[in-house]
């Protein structure tokens, strides 16, 4: 909605005062849910004879309008996008089709899937506005999305297996499991009851009233009552035999769990009184609900879930106390959804273009709590952190817009036309978008804090919520609800209400805009007029890029001290003449005080001696979403390095010292590493800067490798320093330190490229010698680092004519490695560890290996491991491995034509019950192919354009703008790989990290996807799936970096992998006769692995050939037709696959229609 | 013939006493015996005053030999109150002192860490190869399975416990942990395993910000059950006219 009208509260044809919701009955064997609805509507116009609700999924019997019999028509739009097996098969197409499908159904419009005829006899009342009751008596039965249900297949009761059920979906996705105007923006009042199992809980939002015996005694049934209005999305539900923890601080908070894991949640919930203490006396306004709940469960969609007064997470965030790396990463968690109860749930938006406002307010006090919590240290890098990938997502993709307005609905005027879907719907984004949208919202606050002074800041915030509650107490009638829902408009006006200030340049360069800063700088001393001409030039032609004008801070370390300059960046001048303060070395003897005050003593003799400058700093407050490319000499990078007392500015020095393998750098990285006053997360970056200098300076580095002496120092024993000291976790700082030194320290190469003997001898001792015994701390990790560290001292084998790799012939490094990782591994089946970490560790390590030629390529080992009934980490790092599997080989076009033909039926139909799994496998799609019709297709029976010849020339140079460009020139650089692999790893690591949440979301996410083709409803198929997705977007974005060339065949590549394991997986636990059908799967990698030692040419021409060739074939035989082929079997496969699903899905789009009573 | 009545005496009259169970003979027993065998008893008192009997003189008496004093160190322990004074002292004070005799324990810490990290890796490499050998395995070269066997992947039905929960071992480990908290205060400086559980500096404050909370618990958990919160009331029993 626009914003002019945004202010007068939001107008509904249908406004719903109070919805009941009651389900009767849930059955976890079968998964289905019986239920009711009763909704009151209060009519706001006259000649209201039809109402359009929201629902997905369910099977509605009746529907009654006070209490008369009611007509009507089932019609969802978005089941199946594309009609008539369109032989388009263009993205571009899809996504029109699909956000035209959304907006049908879009709840803020009016519209719905479900419409129902007011009876005649009633229209007079409605004409007199009065009040209408709805009653919608529906089912659910094995719902695939919206309604999770985790039945462990063992044993016992339900409740003993510890069965659970929860609801679940991206953005607004309650219509998934009942009828209701699915809109953020249409508030009402809830009375909910849940009838169940008398040993199960069901945990909803609002007040629990009561909970009544069934008359039988063997069901109880929950009463909840939620008076604050709430939006249908916000509303939640969970069901489980959940053990109940009352929280010893706060008594209206309860937290629930599955069973057996009591203690790890008294643990993990220990803290959460004190960032309820934080919000409520920064906001000074308290909390608004009158009761809070936390539940634990499996399978969780995302990591954290935030409704109404009750907030769902990852059962895999518990931990107990001897876990160092999950607490804080956990304590986050915790946090962000206590900030989202504030503003997402209990102030809810005004329409999706109002959605950053909620974003960029919970992200920005959940930063403030980080601030506050972990230091500034770690709130600086974590800012940073997300800038840089905000900047990165938005050069690469062209940019994030935070308030899309729409005008007139005109396709020329999208503002977004440079990605391949509709912003203009939440649920027509991609995933990744949506991360990115949450981080710049964010950030974006913080840029509005910078210009208005936190103070004002939460006063505004203040003055939303004590709107919002003096509204929330109020009756329907006095139309004081709107003050519930925030809009772009009504932020920016409180904004400058409380504050004076004008921030519509800031709101207009960063809100109403996409796209990032793009700053290179660079500078000269002009020594006669004692002036620094700093020369700032912009890049606003790339994609995602924009133009800034407006002030920037330079900051500038002279030798008299520190001074802060801003510049006016204006449309044409690109130099500034700074003034400097100090005469070259004048006064060589003093102290030099730094920006924060303190007074060093420097070693002055690096610099330049006619220049007094230290270093300089382009906006060190990050006050602008740039990237700043900046040019220093390297001694001025040293100091910043040892001198700067800013984290971010360490870390920058770190990263362009990489540039600069010289002694004096290699010293000033020591020092840092040396330094326990230092933050360690730059300790830690810096060691994977020392090891690529000591890498760069290999021939002339003198003395022990790199660190080691460091970590002997550190780490191990006065009296034999080959032993480590027994681990003492007790300083988390150098519990980090000591994690992270050996995985660089693995990084190092000799002059052969070999990891030096020594190093590879030092870490087979640290994992000798490593003894727990008297820590208090778990080791998991330490010890998962240490197996990494021996995976990134694999370098490439040295093979002999291409000769098979057996045993006899291992090289015996590798075989000592391989000892470790096989004891590793079978002693996790027998002493798990947290998390599983060390078999991910394991798992990775043996991919390496294999990766390197040192053990025979086989993914049957990852297979076994990336199957349901796994812990979710070592599956996602068994799928990676599985999926790496394809990079750099070359598969036929017959491959790819199934591909796109099964991805276009995934997202086309298969996806509909999950908003995230479809923009996933759009994500997909588009990856692979790009935005038109995919080269490898054979021409359209229409015949467009093209014959053989032209088809060449015309539909490979369209996919080009894309990384996808690349399609027909595969790079095969197995002899590289080893090394960019290995500083792969470790960078990916963190990138890994920070990606995790939303991966496993999304995997988990996935889970209840895609079952839709056999019909049995959650599947890991469908989490493999959305992890493959996810994964391959990783990929893409790692290997930009470095291997650019190869993208494009890998992720083509990972994608095929995932269509196995989609097959694979999905057919598995559904249906066990059909297990056949995961042998069959095993075809292809094996096949495939042979022929990745394809050179450049021989990939690109036969890969021509094979287009053509099959292009030939397809033409006379048509698709049905079994190519006599290797891979016969997965197109029996695929076959299998889909014509359940055909079935299914055309069964159900017309399932409901015209179902009513009539 | 005299003999064979003699011992036939005795051997009766061993029999009668034990017959009323006692282990020695007394007079009446041998009386009983002699009855038995005939004899007249009331003859013998006139025979034994008979005029002319012998008399054989009594040996003489030899001196007793001095038992030698055994070797005391020390006084003994007089009894306590409570025992008897007829009872035998007790022993001498040198029987309650112990002289070990065991070998003098390596105390080199390097040849300590070695062998405990040898130890755990034998035990360990046995122990995953038993596990391996009698249970499924999956191995990673097509021609030898058994040099590096893995022990294969098995799906679990509920596979957050297994991934989430300490391990028994854990558990254990972290009791002791606790336990010895304290002691490491008070005899750091003897042990010679303790000189790694320094350095814990002067970063502490720092670090304590991740801390672990664990001051929570005890204090409140007594007033737990006075806590009004709805999930801990007891569940209604049903209404005869509820609305349905």
């Amino acid at each position: 909605m626009n914003r002019k009208k945004g202010d007068k509260g939001f107008e509904s044809p249908r406004p719903t005062t109070h919805q009941v919701v009651c389900i009767n009955n849930i059955n976890f064997q079968r998964k289905s849910v019986v239920g009711y609805v009763e909704l009151t509507i209060f009519p706001t116009v006259a000649n209201l004879n039809r109402i359009k609700l929201n629902s997905k999924q369910c099977r509605i019997y009746r529907v009654r309008v006070n209490d008369l019999e009611a007509a009507f028509i089932y019609n969802d739009p978005t089941l199946e996008v594309c009609h008539h097996e369109s032989k388009q098969r263009n993205l571009n197409y899809f996504s029109n089709a699909y956000a035209a499908a959304v907006s049908a159904v879009d709840p803020d419009a009016g519209n719905g899937e479900l419409c129902i005829k007011v009876p005649s006899e009633l229209w007079k009342h409605v004409d007199e506005l009065k009040v209408l009751k709805v009653h919608i008596n529906f089912s659910l039965d094995q719902p695939k999305g919206g309604l999770h249900f985790v039945v462990p297949n063992m044993e016992g009761s339900m409740a003993e297996r510890g069965a659970h059920v929860f609801s679940c979906g991206y953005q607004n996705s309650t219509r998934f499991w009942f009828p209701c105007v699915d809109s953020y923006s249409e508030l009402c009042t809830w009375k909910l009851e849940y009838t169940v199992d008398a040993a199960m809980v069901a945990v909803s939002n609002g007040d629990l009233v009561e909970t009544v015996y069934t008359h039988d005694m063997r069901k109880k049934t929950f009463h909840y009552m939620l008076a604050i209005p709430t939006a249908a999305s916000n509303i939640s539900l969970a069901i489980g035999p959940f053990e109940i923890l009352v929280d010893p601080y706060m008594h209206e908070v309860t937290h629930f769990c599955l069973p057996q894991l009591l203690p790890l949640l008294k643990h993990t919930t220990s803290y959460l009184h004190e960032v309820f203490e934080f919000y409520e006396e920064i906001l000074t306004c308290r909390y608004p609900y009158s009761c809070f709940k936390t539940v634990f469960i499996d399978e969780a969609y995302v990591e954290v879930a935030a409704y109404a007064s009750m907030s769902i997470f990852s059962t895999n965030l518990l931990h107990s106390a001897m876990i160092i790396d999950e607490t804080p990463l956990t304590r986050r968690c915790l946090a962000q959804a206590l900030a989202q109860q504030f503003f997402g749930c209990f102030i809810s938006r005004m329409s999706w273009s109002d959605e950053w406002v909620l974003k960029g307010i919970s992200g920005y006090i959940y930063g403030l709590w980080m601030k506050k919590t972990f230091g500034v240290n770690e709130y600086r890098h974590w800012i940073k952190q997300e800038l840089d990938q905000i900047v990165a997502y938005e050069l690469k993709t062209g940019g994030v817009l935070l308030h899309p307005i729409f005008g007139g609905g005109k396709e020329k005027d999208n503002p977004a036309s440079h990605l391949h879907f509709s912003i203009k719907h939440p649920h027509t984004l991609s995933w990744e978008y949506y991360t990115m949208f949450q981080c710049k919202a964010h950030l974006v606050m913080r840029l509005i804090e910078n210009r208005i002074s936190m103070e004002f800041m939460l006063q505004v915030f203040n003055k939303l919520l004590s709107l919002a509650s003096t509204a929330s107490s109020q009756k329907f009638q006095s139309h004081m609800w709107s003050q519930m829902l925030v809009s772009t408009s009504g932020f920016l006006k409180s904004i400058s209400n409380v504050s004076g200030k004008d921030i519509q340049p800031l709101i207009k360069q960063w809100v109403d805009q996409s796209g990032v800063v793009k700053f290179y700088g660079s500078f000269a001393f002009n020594r006669k007029r004692n002036v620094l001409e700093l020369e700032i030039k912009q890049d606003y032609t790339s994609p995602g890029t924009q133009k800034y004008v407006g002030p920037l801070k330079v900051t500038v370390q002279e030798l008299d001290g520190s001074f802060n300059h801003t510049l006016q960046i204006e449309e044409n001048s690109l130099k500034h003449d700074i003034p400097c303060h100090s005469k070259s070395r004048r006064n060589k003897k003093k102290k030099i005080p730094l920006m924060n005050g303190e007074e060093v003593d420097m070693d002055l003799s690096a610099m330049d001696a006619d220049s007094p400058l230290l270093w300089i700093r382009i906006d060190p407050d990050m006050s602008v979403l740039r990237k700043v490319e900046f040019e220093q000499s390297d001694f001025m990078w040293q100091y910043q390095l040892r001198y700067e007392r800013d984290v971010v500015a360490q870390e920058e020095a770190i990263l362009a010292l990489e540039k600069f393998p010289t002694p004096a750098s290699r010293l000033a990285l020591t020092d840092i590493l040396e330094q326990e006053q230092c933050f360690y997360r730059v300790r830690m970056l810096a060691c994977f800067c020392l090891a690529k200098i000591a890498n760069s300076m290999v021939s002339t580095w003198t003395g022990p490798p790199a660190m080691k002496s460091l970590f002997t120092r550190m780490f191990c024993c006065k009296t034999c320093p080959n032993i480590v000291k027994t681990n003492n976790f007790m300083n988390f700082q150098s519990y980090f330190l000591q994690k992270t030194m050996p995985v660089a320290m693995a990084l190092l190469r000799d002059v052969h490229n070999l990891c030096p003997k020594e190093v590879l001898m030092f870490i087979l001792d640290l994992i000798k010698y490593n003894d727990n015994r008297k820590n208090k701390f778990s080791d998991n990790y330490y010890r998962a680092e240490l197996i990494d560290a021996l995976a990134n001292s694999v370098t490439p084998a040295v093979s002999v004519n291409n000769e098979v790799r057996t045993l006899d012939n291992l090289n015996p490094d590798v075989r000592l490695i391989l000892e470790e990782i096989t004891r590793f591994l079978n002693m996790e089946k027998l002493l798990p560890s947290y998390r599983h970490t060390i078999t991910v560790s394991c798992l990775k390590a043996i991919r390496v290996l294999q990766k390197n030629g040192h053990v025979p390529s086989d993914p049957a080992l990852f297979k076994s491991y990336a199957e349901y009934g796994h812990f979710v980490d070592v599956r996602i790092a068994a799928l990676e491995a599985v999926v790496d599997y394809t990079k750099g080989t070359f598969a036929c076009v017959f491959l790819f034509i199934s591909l796109v033909d099964q991805l276009w039926k995934l997202m086309n139909s298969g996806t509909s019950h999950d908003w995230r799994l479809r923009c996933g496998a759009v994500d997909l799609y588009f990856t692979l192919f790009g935005l038109s019709r995919p080269s490898c297709l054979p021409l359209p029976e229409l015949g467009l354009v093209l014959n053989l010849k032209e088809k060449k020339a015309v539909l490979n140079p369209t996919i080009i703008p894309e990384s996808v460009a690349n399609n027909q020139e595969p790079v095969n650089s197995t002899n590289n790989h080893g090394q960019s692999v290995g500083f792969q790893n470790t960078e990916d690591d963190h990138l890994i990290k920070e990606t995790a949440s939303s991966i496993s979301g999304h995997q988990q996410g996935v889970k209840r996807k895609a079952d839709m083709p056999l019909g049995s409803p959650l599947e890991p198929g469908q989490i493999l799936e959305k992890n493959e997705d996810s994964k391959v977007k990783l990929k893409i974005r790692f290997s930009n970096s470095q291997e650019e060339e190869e993208i494009d065949m890998d992720t083509v590549h990972d994608s095929q992998a995932f269509i196995y394991h989609h097959l694979n997986m999905l057919e598995r636990p559904s249906t066990p006769g059909k297990e056949q059908s995961s042998g069959e799967v095993n075809m292809h990698p094996v096949s495939a692995a042979p022929l990745s030692v394809f050179s450049k040419e021989s990939n690109s021409s036969k890969h021509s050939d094979h287009h053509h060739h099959h292009h030939h074939e397809h033409k006379k035989k048509k698709k049905k037709h079994k190519h006599k082929h290797k891979h016969k079997h997965k197109h029996d496969n695929k076959e299998k696959e889909k014509d359940p699903f055909k079935k299914k899905c055309t069964c159900c789009s017309w399932y409901f229609l015209w179902e009513g009573k009539d | 013939m005299l003999q064979s009545y003699i011992s036939e005496i005795g051997r009766s009259a061993k029999s009668y006493c034990e017959h009323t169970a006692r282990t020695q003979p007394t007079l009446s027993d041998i009386v009983v015996t002699l009855v038995e065998m005939g004899f007249n008893v009331e003859t013998l008192p006139a025979y034994a005053k008979r005029s002319q009997r012998m008399v054989i003189t009594a040996p003489p008496v030899t001196n007793q030999p001095v038992t030698p004093k055994a070797l005391t160190a020390g006084q003994n322990k007089p009894h306590p109150s409570h025992i008897p004074g007829h009872f035998p002292e007790f022993p001498d004070p040198h029987t309650y002192i112990k002289t070990p005799t065991y070998r003098e324990p390596v105390s080199d810490y390097q040849v300590l860490r070695e062998k405990a990290a040898s130890q755990r890796r034998d035990v360990e490499r046995a122990l995953t190869r038993f596990m391996a050998k009698t249970g499924e395995t999956q191995s990673l070269f097509k021609d030898d399975v058994s040099t590096f066997p893995l022990i294969a992947a098995r799906p679990f039905t509920v596979p957050y416990l297994t991934a989430l929960l300490p391990s028994e071992l854990e558990m254990q480990q972290m009791e002791e942990t606790d336990s010895s908290e304290q002691d490491d205060q008070t005899d750091t400086e003897n042990l010679p395993l303790h000189m790694s559980t320094d350095d814990s500096g002067p970063e502490k404050e720092n670090a304590s910000v991740l801390q672990q909370n664990t001051s929570l618990s005890g204090s409140r958990n007594g007033e737990e059950n006075m806590i009004d919160n709805p999930y801990l009331r007891p569940v209604k029993k049903p209404k005869i006219r509820r609305k349905k």
